[in-house]
């Protein structure tokens, strides 16, 4: 095939060559570790009862709190795009303030706000909750790190909706509720369960800001990236890879069910004639 | 037509009759307010807290945190890594986006996924792909060990690891542009006799470059920010391989926590520059591409 | 049921969209709204359908004053230009809306929905599409749907903005002539917006002509032909002759 534009041979060569150094030969390295011993070992390593906790803790975790902001981010996403209020436009920016902040500036100072003799640690410890150092502390921290997700793919599906197909609905006689969960959920649904997928998946890997909240306790407060970094601690990079290897499927599989719902979206709205 | 806009601050006549398209005044006070809340209690206080932490024992104890040698040492190797790592994946986001949005062949889709690899892998995984492959007892650790060459638990390891974290965001700025926008002017130019890297520098260049400001800021942001994926390749020596982020860690678990969160205001300082910055780029990024397409 | 306008107007951001229109469409009559693009003539349809609501004036239907009502209670059917069809929906679904967001007690049984949604598909001739999506129809079918679901809710008017805007010049004639016959099946009292004056003149009763949210002339097509009150009618119009 003759090709117009130049460039293709140097462009797409650097691109697989760059790809290649920084990823497929590393991530093999990952796999051919994990496969290096026993598989018997393999397998005793990461179905052993302290990284099985931690796999419940991590995946748990990250489900309430994307779910969490499933909800919070769909309020913050309709607010932004349907009200007009003195420093929206402050708020609509600072809505990344999770993307731009390091994990480990957002661990401690989500640490010195929530621990018992924070500002609102303190006034939480009044009525008896503890939110640091304890699995309330992980769901916190990943609400942060996961919030701009949904806002994000949210806000441009309801700038998109057509404010016609609303009124059409009110003329015939659906109230603002009826409007809203008819009309308006179904068309924001696909970019909400994308949002708290995302969301999902970038908590389950999250490191950085929990580290200082979690209290790292084993078996209570352990998520599973930690368990990595304590393994190759102790020089056990097999036990390391595995268990990398397990978490890496399942992001694999989050991804899957990312674009298994936009499929499913895209044949809802235009399925095949 | 703006109809769906609502003004919350304009008293409406209580004779007129609610629009069609618009909600209550106490459902969108209570929205407007638990949102409200949701930013004061995830994101406004905890930017407070940096601040009020920072500055607790007074300003003369925070801008010393500055002049300690091991901070300094960790604001250098920040800026070294930042420094080789932006530009490299500046040039590997403007080469992928190239081949991606301007010709069609085998695996694309693939190398498209693959660039998006770090958005949704765990940093620690980063760290550890690198450890597995550069450690001593990694891939390549004996044939390493032979020749002298340190990777992990030194500077080319965090060079490496910041890389791979930071690569995403210019080819995912430049994807989308650089699609909506179409190769007709290039073609143009090309019948007008101008050369590949012509072509490139005074068509392509001029019509992406807040794109690409874009994607260079985020990467930047990362680049500087990063903490699990480095701190895995790290080994955390004093002076000698701590980043910024890492240096925040140690003196944290030091107790030494006023130094610890003025070095911390040090990078929320610059996110909410790149906040700014990226809303600045985001809305002329929004006008060249409205240009392009009226 | 009659509709009755008057000295309604409406600005937008300072810019006076509609100018102390008044109107009177008789019950049972098509009329036509017909200008130039910006001439106002969208705005007062969504001022009567209760989409928009007046500075000043007053709407009525029938003699009651809907003005201060909202757009349901008004009951007007209202077909938008692009048809506004719930995507997500099926054709049946979507012409079903309006009956099954009433109130409990004011809700027909399923069976009920079910047969009167059957009877507008029949009416609107697309019986064989209700399993469909909007995305699988074509224009010409979706202007259909759109209408069925506006009449499911037995409307007192019905009101068109552009029915025929969105369709390729084969189609619009075709529905132009169907609409025709529809109106004259059902006597509804109908009013509809359009720029082009050849759909005004061949299916409507009436046609009133707006310019710059002014109301130009009212009268039956032969009548505006034959003598336009201004130099904008006879110029709009393209009549060739002097006055």
């Amino acid at each position: 095939m003759r090709r117009i534009l130049p460039g293709f041979p140097l462009t797409l060569g650097f691109s697989v060559v760059y790809l290649t150094l920084i990823v497929l030969i590393p991530f093999a390295a990952l796999a051919a570790k994990a496969f290096s011993g026993s598989w018997l070992h393999l397998w005793a390593v990461v179905t052993s009862p302290r990284v099985v906790a931690s796999y419940e803790l991590s995946f748990g975790a990250a489900l309430a709190a994307s779910l969490i902001n499933g909800l919070f981010g769909f309020i913050t996403a309709w607010v932004l795009t349907r009200y007009r209020f003195p420093g929206r436009r402050i708020l609509d920016g600072l809505v990344d303030l999770p993307f731009a902040l390091p994990t480990a500036v957002a661990g401690i100072a989500l640490t010195a706000l929530y621990a018992p003799n924070g500002w609102v640690g303190a006034l939480l410890a009044k009525i008896g909750i503890t939110a640091a150092f304890n699995r309330l502390g992980i769901v916190l921290a990943l609400v942060f790190i996961g919030f701009p997700f949904v806002v994000r793919t949210l806000q441009p599906v309801l700038v998109a909706l057509s404010e016609e197909v609303e009124e059409a609905a009110a003329l015939l006689g659906a109230t603002r509720l009826q409007t809203f969960r008819r009309v308006i959920f179904p068309a924001a649904l696909p970019a909400l369960l994308t949002g708290i997928a995302l969301s999902f998946g970038r908590a389950v890997g999250e490191y950085g800001s929990i580290v200082f909240i979690s209290g790292n306790i084993p078996y209570k407060t352990e998520i599973t990236p930690l368990l990595i970094v304590s393994k190759l601690e102790e020089y056990d990079y097999q036990g390391a890879a595995g268990i990398g290897l397990v978490m890496l499927l399942a992001s694999l599989g989050i991804l899957a069910l990312i674009n298994t719902v936009q499929w499913w979206n895209a044949r809802r709205i235009h399925p095949a004639h | 037509m703006a109809g769906a806009i609502q003004d919350l601050t304009t008293v409406r006549q209580s004779t007129r009759p609610r629009r069609a398209t618009e909600e209550g005044p106490l459902t969108r006070w209570t929205l407007t307010l638990l949102s409200a809340g949701f930013f004061t209690a995830f994101l406004l206080l905890p930017l407070g807290a940096v601040f009020a932490e920072g500055l607790r024992r007074g300003a003369g104890l925070y801008f010393r945190t500055f002049t300690d040698p091991a901070t300094l040492d960790a604001i250098k190797l920040t800026l070294f890594t930042a420094s080789i790592a932006v530009p490299a994946n500046t040039l590997f986001g403007v080469a992928a986006a190239w081949a991606i949005t301007r010709f069609e062949f085998r695996g694309k889709h693939f190398l498209s996924t693959l660039i998006d690899l770090p958005l949704w892998v765990s940093p620690v995984i980063a760290g550890l792909v690198y450890v597995l492959l550069f450690g001593s007892q990694g891939v390549l650790g004996p044939w390493l060990k032979a020749h002298h060459w340190r990777i992990i638990y030194a500077t080319p390891g965090i060079v490496i690891a910041t890389v791979f974290v930071t690569f995403p965001f210019v080819a995912r700025g430049l994807i989308p542009l650089m699609q909506a926008q179409g190769s007709a002017e290039e073609e143009a130019a090309l019948t007008l006799g101008a050369r590949g890297w012509q072509v490139f520098l005074r068509v392509t260049l001029p019509k992406i470059k807040w794109g690409l400001l874009y994607g260079i800021i985020l990467a930047n942001a990362r680049a500087m920010g990063e903490f699990g994926a480095v701190s895995v390749v790290s080994g955390h020596i004093r002076g000698l391989t701590n980043t910024v982020p890492l240096q925040i860690e140690i003196l944290y678990n030091e107790y030494a926590f006023s130094a610890a969160f003025a070095l911390a205001s040090l990078l929320s300082l610059l996110a909410l520059v790149t906040l700014g910055v990226k809303s600045y780029v985001e809305w002329r990024a929004r006008q060249q591409l409205e240009q392009s397409q009226s | 049921m009659s509709i009755r306008v008057e000295a309604l107007s409406k600005k937008f951001a300072g810019h006076a969209a509609v100018q102390d229109a008044s109107i009177e469409v008789g019950t049972g009559k098509l009329v036509a709204l017909l200008g130039p693009s910006g001439s106002g003539k969208t705005t007062l349809l969504r001022l009567i359908a209760g989409l928009e609501f007046p500075d000043s004036g007053r709407v009525f239907f029938h003699g009651e004053e809907v003005t201060h009502k909202n757009a349901y209670e008004r009951r007007a059917g209202f077909v938008f230009q692009h048809y506004a069809l719930f995507q997500h929906l099926s054709v049946f679904d979507n012409i079903a809306f309006g009956l099954e967001v009433r109130p409990r007690a004011t809700r027909p049984h399923r069976n009920e929905i079910r047969e009167r949604v059957h009877c507008l598909l029949q009416l609107v001739q697309l019986e064989a599409f209700a399993k469909r999506f909007p995305s699988q129809l074509s224009g010409g079918q979706r202007q259909r749907v759109a209408l069925a679901r506006a009449l499911a809710i037995e409307p007192r008017v019905l009101l068109l903005d552009e029915p025929f805007g969105a369709l390729d010049a084969k189609v619009r004639k075709e529905l132009r002539a169907w609409l025709r016959r529809f109106h004259d099946e059902t006597h509804i009292t109908s009013l509809f917006v359009t720029h082009d004056q050849e759909e005004a003149f061949e299916v409507a009763d009436e046609v009133v002509i707006l310019n710059h949210g002014h109301i130009q002339q009212i009268g039956a097509p032969g009548l505006l032909q034959r003598e336009p009150a201004n130099a904008f009618v006879h110029d709009f119009l393209g009549l060739d002759f002097q006055i």
